[in-house]
């Protein structure tokens, strides 16, 4: 093949490739589009609900509480995407631009527990926190993270959990320990994880079948960042399943336990 | 009394309000969440309106569908199998063209959001009744 071909059949290949890019970038918008918009809508529309006089009182209180649900995800999806920019920057530097700091972890996953409740309570889902987990691992110790980092990637896991479990279950957040990490553990039961699927888990803009079927929308960015932040602190997220039940589990080098204030 | 059949994956907080609505009317509302579970009632029950979306899923008697996609396929299997029922798209999809398709079919298009609640009732109301009341 002359070189004028093979510069011929890699322009076409580059070109194809760009042609699959602006596609996958495309249909990327659009979903960010649809997930932004639909509980601006929800909202909207449920203010518009209370205040209209034909819908009995009695059903205002559960109006009330998705539009808190509502604006909780719009929340949760805004940080995420504000994180992703962010993430992109320390990566590059390979450091943290925020100085860790001692934090508490088992307040912190009460906090980010009661954040999603409301959102959990519109599927009969209960989200528990083994207190006892906490204080036999950490004892009074803390652990030195980026706080907002963290309690971002949990809450992409505890929100999955929330989303994609089966009606009337519990989702469980407690502490472990596993070999030279500490773990914070998400346990959940609902749709099951193929082995295929949890090899691509992790791939920005991925999105299982069974998930999709569940929820058709969604972003498929919530594991990525919770992965890219749990490297960022030298770190990583275990998967492990079985059948329906799935657990979640953000793991921490154990050095980076530290005594509290 | 008239049933209206919403197909929504998210029931609870996208379609519950004018459910509400719609029932304080004295409409029937039921609300199902996925293409396969929608049809099978349709084979079984009257229904006036059906109120769906878009993006969601086909369930398990049409497993090739693009979830993204469920609604159009959705849609031509009600206009021929359903063609009495009166059909409202209910989504945020903004792609022109496959909004036309849609009216071809003869089936009205509400982008989420954008319509106030009591006109999406009334509108809903006027397919199942012939008649809008204020």
């Amino acid at each position: 093949m002359s070189e004028l071909e093979s510069l011929q059949t890699e322009v076409a290949q580059l070109k194809a490739e760009l042609a699959q890019t602006k596609a996958v970038n495309q249909k990327y918008l659009q979903n960010v589009a649809h997930q932004l918009t639909a509980p601006l809508g929800s909202i909207k529309w449920g203010i518009e609900a209370l205040k209209d006089e034909r819908v009995p009182i009695g059903r205002k209180g559960v109006l009330l509480s998705s539009i808190y649900s509502q604006a909780t995800i719009l929340v949760h999806l805004i940080k995420n995407f504000a994180l992703m920019s962010n993430l992109e920057a320390d990566l590059e530097l390979g450091q943290f631009r925020e100085k860790p700091e001692p934090i508490d972890v088992m307040r912190l996953s009460i906090n980010l527990a009661n954040d999603f409740q409301p959102q959990a309570l519109d599927s009969e889902i209960k989200i528990v926190v083994n207190d006892d987990s906490f204080k036999k691992v950490f004892q009074t110790h803390f652990l030195e993270i980026e706080k907002n980092l963290v309690a971002q990637a949990a809450s992409n896991i505890i929100e999955n959990a929330v989303k994609y479990a089966d009606r009337d279950t519990t989702v469980l957040i407690s502490a472990c320990l596993k070999g030279e990490h500490v773990g914070i553990q998400i346990e959940s039961v609902g749709i099951p994880i193929t082995k295929e699927e949890k090899e691509n888990i992790f791939e920005r803009g991925f999105r299982g079948y069974s998930a999709k079927q569940k929820v058709a929308a969604g972003t498929g960015i919530g594991l990525y960042l919770a992965l890219r932040v749990m490297k960022l602190h030298g770190g990583g997220i275990e998967v492990k399943t079985e059948g329906k039940l799935s657990h979640f589990i953000m793991l921490f080098p154990r050095n980076r336990v530290a005594k509290g204030h | 009394m008239d049933t209206i059949l919403f197909v929504d994956d998210e029931p609870t907080t996208s379609t519950q309000p004018l459910r509400m609505l719609l029932e304080a009317k004295g409409f029937h509302c039921v609300s199902l969440t996925d293409m396969t579970s929608a049809l099978e009632f349709l084979r079984k029950e009257q229904v006036s309106v059906l109120v769906t979306d878009i993006m969601m899923p086909s369930g398990d008697k049409f497993p090739g569908i693009d979830s993204s996609e469920t609604g159009f396929h959705f849609v031509g299997r009600v206009r021929s199998e359903f063609p009495d029922v009166g059909i409202i798209c209910l989504s945020v999809i903004g792609d022109q063209s496959k909004i036309t398709k849609l009216k071809k079919q003869g089936v009205l298009y509400l982008r989420k959001g954008e319509t106030p609640l009591d006109t999406a009732a009334r509108l809903i109301e006027s397919k199942a009744t012939g008649t809008i009341s204020y």
